[in-house]
């Protein structure tokens, strides 16, 4: 879809994408405890990324949502660090070099019930750190375990997940 | 270069997730450089964080972003496809992403002696968190523990201790309750990128009289 919309410019395709993707992405950082506001203004900023690099991206290494994904994240960590001085400001730690394995399409749906099946301990784990976007201290923190407890329940559900997912157990 | 240890699987969902501290997502990234294996796993982690972007409840956006949103896709052209030149890592290069806070060359950084045989630079804005230290052939550390996470990636030389022998490349990620006690194994001695994102609990005296001068 991505390589149409570069080949033909195609904006009513993009705008596919984006009623799709910006509502999604909104709550998405609204969880990770951006204000409407600047969840918003990420989102714009997001999309149109999407757009102007949509010559850039190459399907052979990654899905155009993982792509997506990886410019919200990116987008959210450069603003979390524009707040905080003492940070790596203004170096990437994402570099877009790189990221080079061929991966098969991977179908979100079955990442869900992999999520679903998973114990409600390490299903809790999972969503602090993608929803909340905390560090394995500050979970440990928050749950009052020990931050070996909170990588070794990580650990084995990044496993399953993605052995679900059809990728390397 | 082909690496023997790698960032544990969980460093690598967090940092797929964007949930590292900063100090570790350098480290992770200077690896990912030289780990195929690595950028794979991290990719699944990306995925794993699309499908759950997917999920989430979508939240109206406010009645003009569409509007808005077409009328910069106006102002803006897709830009021409840029070509990533990838420059492959020699040992003993530094990494790509270190450089701009660090430049080229080890020989150039202005290293502060830490103890006899062990001097560290201080990476600039970094809090104290990311340091390379360069440890002479020979030369131990002192023992130590953590109270967070700690993840050190060779970037010149060698190094062993209690959990094997790491060489350039190399990531040890190691866990709290772990005491080490790493020493320089080769010749030329051993070059390390080292982020922490807790205070390093020394054991004895001496080695807690260095801590200051790690800043830490
Ligand atoms: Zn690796």
């Amino acid at each position: 879809m991505l390589v149409d919309l570069a080949k033909h410019q195609d904006k009513l395709l993009f705008m596919q994408l984006y009623d799709y993707f910006s509502p999604r992405i909104k709550s998405f950082l609204v969880k990770k405890g951006a204000s409407a506001e600047l969840a918003e203004e990420l989102v714009q900023e997001t999309m149109l990324t999407v757009w102007k690099k949509a010559a850039s991206y190459d399907p052979e290494k990654a899905t155009a949502s993982t792509w997506l994904f990886r410019i919200a994240r990116n987008l959210w960590i450069d603003r979390l660090r524009k707040e905080k001085p003492d940070l790596l400001s203004p170096l990437s730690v994402y570099p877009e070099t790189g990221y080079t394995p061929n991966m098969d399409v991977c179908d979100s749906g079955k990442i869900k019930s992999a999520l679903d099946s998973l114990p409600l301990q390490q299903a809790q784990l999972v969503y602090k750190v993608y929803y909340e976007g905390k560090t394995h201290r500050e979970i440990a923190d928050d749950m009052g375990m020990p931050i070996g407890s909170v990588k070794s329940g990580l650990r084995l559900a990044f496993d399953k997940l993605r052995f679900r997912m059809g990728g390397e157990s | 270069m082909s690496c023997n240890h790698h960032p544990d699987l969980s460093t690598l969902l967090n940092y797929g997730a964007g949930s590292l501290s900063d100090a570790l997502a350098m480290v992770v990234a200077c690896h990912l450089e030289s780990c195929e294996h690595c950028r794979h796993t991290v990719t699944e982690a990306e995925n794993i964080g699309m499908a759950l972007l997917k999920e989430v409840s979508a939240d109206d956006m406010s009645r003009n972003a569409r509007d808005n949103m077409l009328a910069m896709l106006d102002d803006h052209a897709i830009e021409p496809p840029q070509v990533v030149i990838e420059t492959p890592q020699k040992e003993g290069d530094i990494p790509t992403q270190l450089r701009p806070l660090i430049g080229q060359w080890f020989a150039d950084l202005k290293w502060s002696r830490v103890a006899p045989g062990l001097k560290q630079f201080i990476l600039p804005a970094s809090d104290g968190k990311l340091r390379l230290l360069n440890i002479a052939p020979g030369t131990f550390m002192p023992a130590h523990g953590h109270s967070g996470s700690e993840l050190t990636l060779v970037l010149k030389g060698s190094y062993s201790d209690e959990l094997g022998r790491f060489r350039a490349g190399d990531v040890a990620d190691v866990d709290p309750d772990v005491t080490h006690q790493p020493v320089a194994d080769t010749h030329e001695g051993c070059i390390c990128l080292i982020a922490t994102d807790a205070p390093l609990r020394f054991k004895g005296l001496v080695p807690r009289l260095l801590q200051p001068f790690f800043q830490l």
